[in-house]
């Protein structure tokens, strides 16, 4: 095997890392290491101007792999990658050091440790980049361009027109039979039971009215919504003929208004833990019970609430809400509105502003709140992605990825996520729809890099990887050995930790090279 | 043994860990130089042999830190990653090791106060119980 050449850059951070740490020190080192064939200084590897005389520098060199010292590899714009690839080095083999976050900023005030501790990072480093190995990611072309939208609610809507625009084929899935206006084909009646494949060619059993279809699918959006429920907790015994704020919503449109005195009520279930006051809740409390007052001024209306945020220009309505005369009730979670004993049509409600226990007679009471939908777990269980704790479906990351789940090609919108206000259930629609139109306008799927693989050799079949994965990746080939589905593989390594045998292997993040590094590391006293 | 400084590791997953220390540098906390940190995809990646190797390499201490285990990117890794960290506690109980010297924490991305706690946490135990073999202080 040919001895590594490593190209060292030392990313400046405009004047950051020379105000802490000793730049010529670091630079002396990564020249005198053994492997380095060269090293370069940049300003800010982040604005791009440096990339050219980078990447050039890596020609001249000859370099076939590269070490950065710069921030948090996330962070790195994905251009670096792209011009290392066109540079012939491959992006597995470019190896980023997070000096800045991990040396510089938390130890600014012990330059000398911070010093120390970023050299032994890139004697680290370097340990690691000595063994890297590039690995080339494959494609596969998708078989269809279906966007699969479940749910065809505000999100829903909002996502098929989206995904519509960039020339996929949409396809809603509605549960109930309600007659809707969207591009593509509309599926009344119609629910996911089941779903095999990966993202970009994702197999989807469908039941359709009594019938079981099969549909192939590029990408998924979930928009499943909220589900409205009933009263729970003790206010349910004891109120019978409570509804849904969207039920008032339909009396009010329908022309009655509701028997005064209305009460509006946060949450389904005041004592209970899980029941989370929203915030999207406030607007439409507002709003109705403003349409209450316009239309009908001599009824009385109580919001008794714990938190009130109404969002954005949404707050105007507290003024209206005043001058109407609707009286805001805060409580606290220690002493939560409940009926009186003797008198089963009064609500009691400590004041928690003024200490005052207020008892209101309910004429009609409305609760707000759109619990998670009780058909995301089946949705989750058939395309195996993760669920929150509330019953909502997860998303990757909420800075990163608000709208896509870990699973590749898998998008997720709208109060499938948590309850929220439909203004931004559309625009979550939007987004995940022209996401998953994006996606499948790819055409093909890229998979591979850094994923598990198994020596077949070393395999006992004990089926310990097919257990842990939580993707079932890993399957037992003709071989009567284990395998892994590249185009499954996430790369989590979970398999890798855990198998007897030591036959798996996570590229990337081998053995060896975790160890090496922390060996490193180890090395330097500081 | 005056002079010598503490020495941890910590192997934080790729998600929320990483994030987790990042954000806590970002938002100004200072934390403990002594810890070295080594990124893995995910805390199940982590084998009981990199922890002991670890210590073997010096350590004094080693934390494993991953995502929340209700809310990890790979639905099942903190768990498994705790699961790890037992089974090398065990393994080092009966070799006659504290088993304190190797802990698994669990933080959100957004947890940038946890992981500085973490590290003068870990960094104090590692400051008490000495280098392993060698006479507490």
């Amino acid at each position: 095997m040919k001895a590594a050449s490593i190209q060292v850059i030392l990313c400046k951070c405009c004047t950051e890392l020379p105000a802490v740490l000793n730049v010529e020190r670091l630079r002396k080192l990564a020249e005198e290491s053994c492997n380095v064939v060269s090293v370069m200084m940049v300003d800010a590897i982040c604005d791009g101007k440096g990339l050219p005389a980078v990447v050039n520098n890596a020609k001249e060199a000859e370099v076939d792999r590269a070490v950065i010292l710069a921030c948090h590899k996330k962070d790195i714009d994905p251009a670096l990658f792209k011009a290392y690839r066109r540079a012939g080095i491959n992006e597995f083999m470019i190896e980023i050091v997070n000096i800045r976050e991990e040396a510089l900023l938390p130890h600014a005030s012990e330059p000398e440790r911070a010093q120390l501790k970023a050299e032994t990072m890139l004697a680290a480093s370097l340990a690691r980049a000595r063994l890297l190995a590039p690995l080339e990611k494959q494609t596969e072309a998708m078989k269809t361009k279906n966007v699969v939208i479940i749910g065809a609610g505000a999100s829903g809507h909002a996502a098929a027109h989206a995904a519509a625009k960039t020339g996929a084929h949409t396809i809603l899935i509605e549960k109930t039979g309600k007659s809707l206006k969207a591009p593509g084909i509309v599926m009344p009646h119609s629910q996911v039971v089941g779903a095999k494949g990966y993202g970009g060619n994702y197999q989807l059993t469908i039941k359709a009215g009594d019938k079981i279809e099969n549909l192939d699918a590029a990408a998924i959006v979930i928009a499943t919504g909220g589900g409205w429920t009933q009263l729970k907790g003790p206010l349910a015994k004891a109120v019978k003929d409570a509804m849904p704020l969207y039920k008032l919503h339909e009396h009010l449109q329908a022309g009655s208004v509701p028997k005064g005195p209305v009460v509006f009520v946060d949450t389904p279930d005041p004592a209970g833990k899980t029941m989370k006051v929203q915030d999207y809740a406030w607007d439409d409390t507002l709003e109705t019970a403003l349409q209450i007052k316009r239309k009908a001024r001599e009824t009385q209306v109580f919001v008794i609430f714990q938190e009130m945020r109404a969002f954005g220009l949404s707050e105007l309505a507290y003024k209206e809400a005043a001058d109407l005369g609707i009286k805001f009730v805060r409580y606290d979670k220690s002493a939560v509105p409940k009926i009186d004993p003797k008198e089963p049509t009064d609500l009691i409600v400590k004041d928690f502003a003024q200490g005052d226990v207020l008892s209101i007679k309910i004429g009609t009471l409305v609760f707000s709140s759109i619990p998670a939908n009780q058909d995301n777990q089946a949705i989750a269980d058939a395309l195996r992605i993760p669920m929150s704790v509330d019953g909502g479906v997860r998303r990757g990351s909420i800075q990163r990825w608000p709208v896509t789940t870990p699973r590749p090609g898998i998008f997720v919108c709208g109060s499938a996520l948590f309850p929220k206000s439909d203004e931004v259930a559309k625009a979550e629609g939007e987004a995940a729809g022209s996401m998953a139109g994006e996606f499948v306008a790819k055409g093909e799927i890229e998979f591979g890099g850094s994923v598990a693989q198994v020596t077949q050799e070393k395999c006992s079949a004990c089926l310990t990887c097919i257990r842990t994965c939580p993707y079932e990746a890993p399957f037992i080939g003709t071989a009567s050995k284990a395998e892994i589905k590249e185009q499954l593989c996430q790369g989590c390594g979970m398999c890798v930790g855990i198998c007897p045998s030591k036959a798996i292997e996570l590229h990337h993040y081998t053995d060896d090279q975790i160890m090496a590094q922390a060996r490193e590391l180890l090395g330097g006293d500081f | 043994m005056t002079g010598r400084k503490p020495k941890v590791v910590g192997f934080c997953c790729e998600r929320h860990g990483m994030d987790a220390a990042v954000l806590s540098a970002r938002s100004g906390k200072g934390f403990d130089a002594s810890v070295r940190l080594v990124q893995v995809p995910c805390t199940g990646r982590v084998d009981g042999m990199h922890i002991l190797k670890a210590l073997e390499d010096g350590a004094d201490c080693v934390f494993v830190l991953g995502c929340l285990e209700k809310n990890c990117y790979y639905d099942t890794g903190s768990i498994e990653g705790r699961k790890r960290v037992d089974y090398v506690k065990q393994m080092l109980s009966e070799v006659g090791i504290e088993k304190e010297r190797i802990e698994m924490f669990n933080a959100a991305s957004t947890n940038a106060w946890m992981f500085p706690e973490i590290v003068s946490k870990m960094v104090a135990l590692a400051k008490k119980l000495g280098p392993i073999g060698g006479e507490k202080q």
